[in-house]
């Protein structure tokens, strides 16, 4: 069983403001992700499946 | 226990981890190696046991080599424990295990895993078509297929874990998924390869839309979760690192990878994997039944979408073999015999891609928390890549080659043999993913997860599995993988 305070701990933790450099990460890994997405569509369009 | 500990006290040992990852390799390549004998004509493993569906228990075991029939199923089987209690006795040597008690638990968990698998194949479980149902004699049938024993040895580790704490405690030091499953995923590199060589086109396609999976995970699942954890639940960073990469990424393997890459304290991400074991049980029930029924149609889009909704490598992959086993009987129920092994191949394709950044990305992680957020003296090192890398990668990329270069590179008459060699591994693949699905279910006490304050990370957990994950996994799938069906069977 876990420690006692680790449950207490998820339960009441006090909320951490998101900084800056955190808001970057998922904002660059989102718009990054988005766009290889895109390029990968638009790549299985053009170079289809083989059979 | 593997790193699949609910004992948060237990430190995240990451050596032991990597050893565990290389055990994997040297048994899996092993395996691989004495299958690959009988291309030259010495069988040294077809006393391996296999299981038929049955109707009679007398006629449901048999050894794999019509040479060695004079073993006799009971016979094949007792061989095929002894081979893997010695086998595995020898490797867990290595990581410091407690090989008597190895061994004991070791040998309840092999009778009863087996137990589960014979019951699986009892055809009022296993038939599929009228066919198969007029065979045997049996007026219905749940159509689970052979492969429906994984279910139930699932299910005979639940009961066990949450009706028998004690024989799960007995059984603790063979519980051990991780490590069966990065053995069966080296062992399945043979049957890949030999299902990629008859259709190297197709093949090659799949590898290039395997990319599509380490984008998905890495970075639109890994970064939506982030957020809903930290700003919807209110998690913090410590937590919700861990958290995201263990939903989005692959489980366990990331949990530990990222929670060890910030820097985090050993029991969170062991917790957080503890979370992921018990998803991945309730989504293997689930999840290839759903496929079955509504993407029968699109078997390689059902593939790519179980690789890339059920997280941990074990319950995704063996999850992609029960799918392949269902859509297949039904196709073949409506008259269409698929090629076997491309619908688990593509689940493995997607999971081996995903796994392969798991260094990467923990290195990412870790130079932002410890350059930019929680900044001390102890700095992300690029060394790490390779510490996290997982190393049993390797060993199905070797088998894989291996297997791909003589069935196509060497003589006709070794290409014609390869399959049958295949085959042989392939039997321990199955017995490892028998092992997997029944040390998952062993390690799933509902109970201790919910009394350690899980509430919480299980409300991330179904907002994210059913409100993001299962659906863009889905799309994505879809968009890459619909309208290409596997070979029909000559």
């Amino acid at each position: 069983m876990a420690p006692p305070d680790l449950k207490q701990e998820i339960n009441a933790a006090a909320v951490e403001p998101l900084l800056p450099i955190e808001k970057k990460l998922i904002g660059f890994s989102l718009g990054l992700g988005l766009g290889l997405l895109v390029v990968l569509i638009a790549i299985n369009h053009f170079v289809p499946i083989k059979l | 226990m593997s790193d699949v500990a609910l004992n948060v006290s237990e430190p995240v040992a990451l050596k032991a981890r990597l050893n565990e990852d290389w055990l994997a390799v040297v048994i899996g390549l092993l395996v691989f190696a004495l299958a690959l004998a009988s291309v030259r004509g010495t069988d040294l493993l077809g006393w391996a046991v296999t299981t038929s569906v049955y109707t009679n228990l007398a006629q449901a075991l048999n050894p794999f080599a019509k040479s060695y029939a004079w073993l006799g199923g009971g016979g094949s089987l007792l061989t095929t424990y002894a081979a893997l209690l010695v086998l595995l006795s020898a490797g867990v040597v290595t990581l410091g295990a407690d090989v008597r008690k190895f061994a004991m638990a070791f040998t309840a968990m092999f009778a009863i895993a087996y137990a589960s698998w014979i019951v699986g194949s009892y055809a009022y479980i296993a038939a599929v078509t009228p066919a198969e149902q007029q065979k045997f004699g049996v007026a219905w049938s749940l159509k689970l297929t052979n492969e429906g024993g994984f279910v139930v040895a699932l299910l005979s580790g639940l009961v066990i874990a949450n009706f028998f704490p004690r024989l799960a405690g007995f059984l603790n030091e063979a519980i051990r998924p991780e490590l069966y499953i990065k053995i069966a995923i080296v062992i399945l590199g043979a049957t890949v390869a030999v299902t990629a060589a008859g259709r190297l086109n197709l093949a090659s396609s799949l590898l290039l839309r395997g990319a599509a999976a380490i984008v998905e995970a890495y970075l639109i699942y890994w970064a939506v979760i982030y957020y809903i954890a930290r700003r919807w639940f209110g998690f913090s960073r410590e937590w919700s690192v861990p958290l995201a990469s263990g939903i989005s990424i692959c489980g366990v393997a990331a949990a530990i990878a990222t929670g060890g890459a910030i820097r985090a304290r050993p029991a969170v991400p062991i917790l957080v994997s503890s979370l992921v074991v018990v998803f991945a049980v309730v989504e293997v029930l689930i999840l290839p039944f759903l496929a079955q029924t509504f993407l029968w149609q699109e078997p390689l889009v059902a593939g790519a979408w179980i690789g890339l909704a059920i997280k941990t490598d074990g319950a995704a992959v063996a999850g992609g073999g029960i799918t392949e086993a269902l859509i297949m009987a039904k196709s073949a129920a409506e008259g269409i015999k698929y090629q076997p092994g491309w619908i688990i191949a593509t689940t493995t394709t997607v999971k081996i891609f995903i796994d392969i950044f798991i260094g990467i990305w923990a290195f990412i992680l870790g130079y932002i928390w410890t350059n930019r957020i929680d900044k001390g003296p102890d700095k992300a090192r690029p060394a790490e890549i390779w510490q996290r890398f997982p190393k049993f990668i390797l060993g199905f990329l070797l088998v894989f080659a291996v297997s791909l270069w003589l069935a196509t590179g060497s003589t006709p008459e070794i290409a014609k043999a390869l399959p049958a060699a295949a085959g042989e591994a392939n039997i321990f693949r199955v017995i490892f993913f028998i092992l997997t699905f029944f040390s998952i279910g062993v390690l799933s006490d509902f109970r201790k997860l919910w009394q350690q304050g899980f509430g919480k990370l299980a409300a991330v957990y179904v907002v994210s599995l059913f409100g993001f994950v299962i659906w863009v996994g889905l799309l994505i799938s879809w968009l890459f993988f619909s309208g290409f069906k596997p070979p029909l069977a000559s």
